[in-house]
């Protein structure tokens, strides 16, 4: 089947891909809030800049996790079979990774939104 | 009808595996016994946890309470928390996969049984001299959460050195079994066992103990820098010489939140194996589950800062991680209801297990509930440090973890025992459980709103506390009752009872194909796996596996072994020999944890030679036990496969064991590199104006000297393959030298400046970045002559070169951290 | 102002109603709000508390169907919705709009005091409360004790001169930390006129349970005149016990850690007692007000207190503890 792959092929990191984006988005925003707030803006401060920051690597995370979504969705398009238990083949395996993959995009993006949305409720550094 | 030549293979097998007699059988180290001993400590020190609540709620029970004095009221719940958290909560988690997890996945043993032992005896004695000193009045009363200035300045005994030395050194033990752990599921799993059809537990203990390398570190590097200042006097959290006690709550709750996920993962593991057998029916929604075990591993890191909400942090901080924690709720929710739709699919049979498990889950609902309010940052200002956040964290940890625990219990006490608990029992146990905890707990969520803060040790009469305080001390009388019922049910003789059948449950899991009674060796034969269920799936397979018609059936020379095999598709890539019983791991337990113990005490010299002794024995256990080479290059396994029994590099166990813990070394690392860049966040004397740095010159050479040891190291290795005797001495001996070159010239910065590091946190915190790269290439040099001893002495070879490929991969984290700490200290205040 | 701006809280009947069944008044009880923050906090909570309550019973009824065989019958196709919809997609919604309101309320209780309004900063010390009225006007400090005026939005500013404290009165607002070499601000604005308990909530040592202290919300011109009380020098007793309790006071040291306007005590270490006599209770919300409870404290400080860092006064004569706590008393 052309969507098998060899185990060579396979790698678990590509699995962790998209919650580490969603990871390094949080801590990087975090870390942009912290620092204008803390060296820049003072305690009462405006946060626009920190704001803007913030948005900018929204959009490249979210941008990332669609990428990595769409490869793991496209893995596992195969239907799976009905209620079987028989997964021994390569393209199980395959599939699987693939849809794994696919959900952990999906909640890397949800979580990654809500940590946006979070920012956009806060106007100042207090 | 047994043939003699399977006779034959069983007495050679029974003679490999069987343990040693006598007192010698302490010696032992194969999974099964090891984690049995585990389990049962873990057990014995939550029975000491509890008596201690029991205590505290004796004294909550009237307000103006005089059963405990104040400083005995405050020892007792600093052990209580911190004996439940770290000496039941984690270790059970550990020690039941110890036990488990080789059976699941149809291994004979774990990579490295004598570092399970090793860790079990750490643990051990870590575990008794902590709660060992509750009875010496000198117990640690700073609070699980041990928050400095009070645990730095204003408690001058023993009880927080015991604290920090103590649990460093268990947490120490804890990430040693979470790098077996780890490597178990990932290369020892049995031939066929894709990445899609292991079982949902050992996904599980995958994810916690993943988490458990990066969760650990940070609180290890805090426990150092905290008794840095404790015994030495360097400043790091006292804000009159630049400190800042607010360090310390980022790096204990960087440990502290994904800990309440490393107790809860593996405890819902064992549901995700228990409700699928009693629902007759595969578990539904098998990629769903690892979706939220990966997904709740990785949001779990995003919480820290929920434990400060309320200390002045602003908005936006507190939003972020406002967000992150409502957003792990809904991985949670994933598998609650992936549990649910299993049980839909089957038809579930009542029984104790089951009991236990809808009590748990139904609690836990209440829990994860509470803590959706609790992330968000408005109501926890009300309700952080109160009573509200007592019973919510009991609702998630009794539910989350205690019940299915217990379900566990039930479920698995035929595996240990061969023979089954009372059902009778077991269901009694269990309604006094859940009816004595919801007495207990659920008034502590009024109370906390009521306005009652925690960790009191009194309260007055007449503020509203009175009625629900009482309640809470009679239920929790209620479960401790409970508790007792089962403590019986497990001590009580069971001679009269006869073995129950094998696979009482009828599971469909690869554990269950264990013998009533059981049989040293595990599995007669490792099987050959086609499914997720291949005791329901496949046809006649406990047949086979009796018979040894599957792999390694045998052992010709009478010694232990098992299969290592790939990370995605488990295919068969080595037959490893496996260490046998041994008096090195209490011996190495012991030496290093002297270093602890005489540091508690403030015998630095004696501390010093202690662990000095247990580097000596670590290195008699690694040179003796490891990396062997055998007279033959490979051997038959069965089934007409022949595998190498040596293999080094990606392929073998000791390399990804390399790599795991140096993952967690490197947390601890960035942790004290955190710690730099929050002072200079933080404060604005950071460094302060004018200050001597450790100067560029020295930092420089050093990371080029530790880079040049990198590189001879590398080419060292290159000789070696190329069988170039010559070339090997030369370039690992050269490597050697500059590694301790660059040790000492990363010292000689700072000293050559004169940094004082009592006199401010700038200097202590680059002497201690400088430490830590030094101690890394001190340890490299060590790892560099280690390699040349053995190749001198034939242990070492051209292509039986374990040794040299892990020291190789090691060098790659030293020369990283050697250059990142430089850019730190040396670079950082130039650009800054 | 974020918070001043505001109409009454709009909470509902059923959930006022609610309020009140489960006894949830008192001096102390966020439940039962007496200012801005806290209002809107129970209001939050009470919404939460609800839907959870709506949450669980969903699940366990959801539970009980599916081990029944309801979701048997229907087939795979409701195991996968269970999942998707139940485990996924509801509880991703729920938790994004509680999110949103959660959040939408934070700016208002972070906000700062607008300019000109009354500005306290108080000091965590083991284990008692250093109070300083800043503003308006000249500064006095006083100890264990705050009045504040009703309606009027109050900015606190916050230390700790040791370990970790953190200040909560539940009843008007959310708590808020204290350290040693940092600042923090709390604002909090009290609606109605009453007596409210204040408590220290982060551990900080052996007597953390018994860090407390009152507060009094009064109306606008009650509080001005207290406040003008409060800045005027101890009422020194003429004669009588109080009088050689004076004495006393100075006779044994008191004076270098305590304070009494008025007289040569200027010590700085422990509480102010200006006017330590009126206060609602003693030694930080542990002992009633009255001769016997300063007496008690003097003779018995740390039966009362443990680890508290003044010394006990239990070898003086008894006459000379009985005046020197009516000299206590007398500071009115």
């Amino acid at each position: 089947m052309k969507n098998a792959a060899p185990e060579a092929d396979e790698s678990l990191w590509l699995l962790a891909a998209a919650p580490a984006i969603w990871a390094a988005h949080f801590l990087l925003c975090y870390v942009a809030a912290a620092v204008w707030c803390a060296k820049f803006a003072g305690p009462a401060g405006p946060l626009a800049p920190a704001r803007r920051a913030i948005l900018a690597l929204t959009v490249l995370a979210l941008a990332g996790i669609a990428v990595i979504g769409r490869g793991g969705w496209r893995r596992c398009r195969l239907p799976p079979p009905p209620l079987s238990r028989e997964f021994d083949t390569d393209e199980d395996r395959h599939r699987f990774l693939g849809f794994a993959t696919f959900l952990l995009s999906v909640l890397s993006a949800v979580a990654t939104v809500y940590a946006a949305g979070a920012a956009a409720f806060m106007r100042d550094c207090r | 009808m047994t043939t003699p030549l399977e006779r034959d293979q069983e007495s050679r097998l029974l003679k490999a595996w069987t343990p040693p007699k006598g007192w010698r059988y302490w010696s032992e180290v194969n999974n099964t016994e090891v984690g049995v001993w585990y389990t049962a400590t873990a057990f014995l020190f939550f029975l000491f946890g509890g008596a201690l609540a029991l205590l505290m709620r004796i004294q909550l029970a009237r307000p103006g309470g005089d059963f405990l004095t104040a400083d005995a009221y405050n020892q007792v719940f600093t052990v209580h928390g911190s004996v439940m958290m770290f000496l039941f909560a984690i270790p059970i988690f550990e020690a039941v996969a110890v036990i488990f997890l080789p059976q699941m996945l149809g291994a004979r043993d774990l990579p490295f049984p004598r570092l399970s032992a090793f860790g079990y005896w750490c643990y051990l004695l870590g575990g008794l001299f902590l709660c060992g000193s509750i009875f010496f009045d000198a117990a640690p009363k700073g609070g699980w959460f041990m928050n400095p200035p009070l645990t730095s300045a204003y408690q001058t005994g023993i009880g927080a050195d015991i604290w920090l030395l103590g649990f460093s050194f268990i947490e120490i033990a804890a990430i040693a079994a979470a790098v077996e752990l780890i490597v178990g599921a990932l290369k020892c799993r049995a031939p066929g066992m894709r990445i899609n059809l292991i079982p949902l537990y050992a996904w599980y203990v995958l994810v916690a103990a993943v988490m458990v390398l990066f969760a650990f570190p940070p609180l290890i590097a805090g426990s150092m820098l905290l008794e840095l200042e404790r015994a030495f006097g360097w400043p790091f959290f006292d804000p009159s010489r630049g400190g800042d006690p607010l360090l310390w709550q980022h790096l204990f709750w960087l440990f502290g939140h994904p800990e309440v996920y490393i107790i809860f993962l593996p405890s819902v593991a064992l549901l995700a194996m228990i409700v699928p057998t009693f629902a007759r029916r595969p578990i539904v929604g098998y990629s769903w589950i690892v979706l939220s075990a990966v997904g709740t591993g990785f949001l779990s890191f995003g919480l820290w800062v929920h434990h400060m909400f309320t200390t002045g942090l602003p908005g936006v901080s507190l939003a972020l991680f406002s967000a992150a924690s409502e957003a792990v709720a809904i991985p949670t929710g994933v598998q609650l209801f992936c549990l649910i739709a299993t049980a839909a699919a089957g038809r579930v049979a009542g029984s104790v297990p089951m009991l236990f498990t809808a009590g748990g889950l139904s609690v836990f609902v209440v829990g994860g509930l509470t803590g959706v309010m609790l992330a968000l940052a408005p109501f926890d200002f009300q309700a952080h440090d109160t009573f509200f956040v007592v019973g919510h964290l009991h609702y998630v940890l009794i539910g989350g973890a205690l019940f299915p625990i217990l379900a566990g219990l039930y479920y698995y006490y035929p595996l240990v025992a061969g023979k089954k608990l009372s059902e009778r029992l077991g269901t009694l146990a269990f309604w006094l459980m859940f009816i004595g905890f919801n007495v207990a707990f659920l008034p502590m969520h009024l109370l906390g709103l009521r306005g009652m803060p925690r960790r009191v040790f009194t309260y007055p009469a007449g503020a509203g506390f009175d009625a629900l305080s009482l309640s809470s001390t009679i239920g929790a009388f209620i479960l401790a009752a409970g508790v007792a019922v089962i403590v019986w049910d497990v001590l009580r003789s069971k001679r009269g009872q006869p073995y129950c059948e094998r696979n009482p449950w009828a599971a469909g899991t690869l554990e269950w194909l264990q013998e009533m009674p059981s049989k040293p060796w595990g599995v007669r034969s490792i099987p050959e796996i086609d499914g997720r269920y291949p005791l329901w799936d496949q046809p006649d397979f406990e047949r086979d596996v009796d018979r040894g018609r599957f792999y390694l059936p045998d052992a010709d020379e009478e010694k232990r072994e098992s299969l290592v095999t790939s990370v995605i598709d488990a295919r068969p890539v080595q037959c490893l020999e496996l260490p046998g019983p041994s008096f090195v791991t209490p011996l190495a337990a012991l030496t290093i944890g002297g270093f602890f113990i005489f540091g508690t005490f403030g015998q630095w010299v004696l501390a010093l030679l202690s662990g000095a002794a247990g580097i000596g024995v670590v290195c008699w256990w690694l040179w003796t036990g490891t990396s062997v080479i055998l007279s033959q290059p490979d051997k038959d396994v069965g089934l007409g496969l022949t595998l190498p029994l040596y293999v080094s590099g990606p392929s073998s166990v000791g390399w990804w064991a390399m790599l795991i813990t140096m993952l967690a070394d490197a947390t601890a690392f960035l942790s004290l590199v955190f710690g730099y860049f929050f002072y200079w966040t933080v404060r604005d004397d950071f460094p302060p104006r004018g200050a001597a740095g450790p100067g560029a010159l020295w930092p420089c050479l050093a990371a080029s000297l530790l880079a040049g040891a990198w590189g001879l190291t590398m080419l060292a290795r290159r000789f070696n393959r190329l069988g170039r005797a010559t070339g090997f001495h030369a370039a690992i001996g050269g490597a050697g030298a500059l590694a301790l070159g660059g040790a000492a010239a990363l010292l000689a910065g700072p000293w050559s400046t004169g940094l004082e590091p009592t006199s401010h946190v700038y200097p202590a915190t680059v002497w201690m970045l400088a430490a830590w790269a030094a101690a890394h290439g001190l340890a490299g040099a060590l790892a560099l002559a280690y390699c040349a001893a053995r190749r001198l002495a034939g242990r070492l070879t051209a292509r039986c070169d374990g040794d040299l490929e892990n020291t190789a991969l090691f060098w790659h984290f030293v020369a990283a951290t050697a250059v990142i700490t430089v850019a730190v200290i040396a670079g950082f205040p130039l650009a800054a | 102002m974020g918070l001043s701006s505001r109409t009454s809280p709009r909470v509902p009947a059923p959930i006022a109603c609610a309020a009140w069944l489960s006894g949830c008044a008192g001096p102390q009880s966020a439940l039962d709000p007496a200012g801005r923050g806290a209002e809107r906090l129970a209001e939050l909570f009470w919404w939460m508390a609800g839907g959870a309550a709506v949450v669980w019973l969903a699940v366990a009824a959801l539970a009980v169907y599916a081990v029944r065989g309801g979701a048997r019958r229907a087939g795979g196709g409701a195991q996968r919705a269970l999942i998707v919809w139940g485990g996924a997609v509801v509880p991703t919604l729920v938790l994004g709009a509680l999110l949103a309101y959660g959040l939408s309320i934070l700016p208002g209780l972070l906000a700062s005091a607008p300019p000109g309004a009354l500005r306290i900063s108080v000091t965590g010390e083991q284990w008692w409360w250093r109070v300083r009225y800043e503003s308006p006007g000249e500064a006095v400090e006083l100890a264990n004790e705050i009045r504040l005026p009703a309606g009027e939005p109050v900015e606190f500013t916050l230390r700790s001169a040791d370990v970790l404290h953190s200040f909560w009165i539940p009843s008007l607002g959310g708590k808020m930390d204290m350290f040693p070499g940092r600042e923090t601000r709390l604002l909090l604005e009290p609606t109605r006129p009453g007596r409210l308990r204040g408590v220290c909530a982060e551990y900080c040592g052996e007597s953390h349970a018994l860090m407390a202290f009152d507060v009094v919300v009064l109306e606008k011109p009650e509080f001005a005149r207290w406040l003008a009380a409060q800045r005027r020098p101890a009422a020194v007793p003429a004669g009588g016990a109080a009088a050689r309790g004076g004495e006393l006071f100075g006779a044994n040291g008191c004076a270098a850690c305590h304070t009494v306007r008025g007289t040569g005590a200027d010590g700085v270490v422990g509480p102010d007692l200006t006017h330590a006599g009126g206060r609602l209770s003693i030694a930080a919300g542990t002992l009633p007000p009255g001769r016997a409870g300063f007496g008690r404290w003097l003779a018995k400080t740390h039966e009362v207190k443990p680890g508290a860092l003044m010394p006990h006064f239990g070898m003086l004569p008894p006459e000379d503890l009985t005046a020197l706590a009516a000299y206590l008393e007398a500071l009115r």
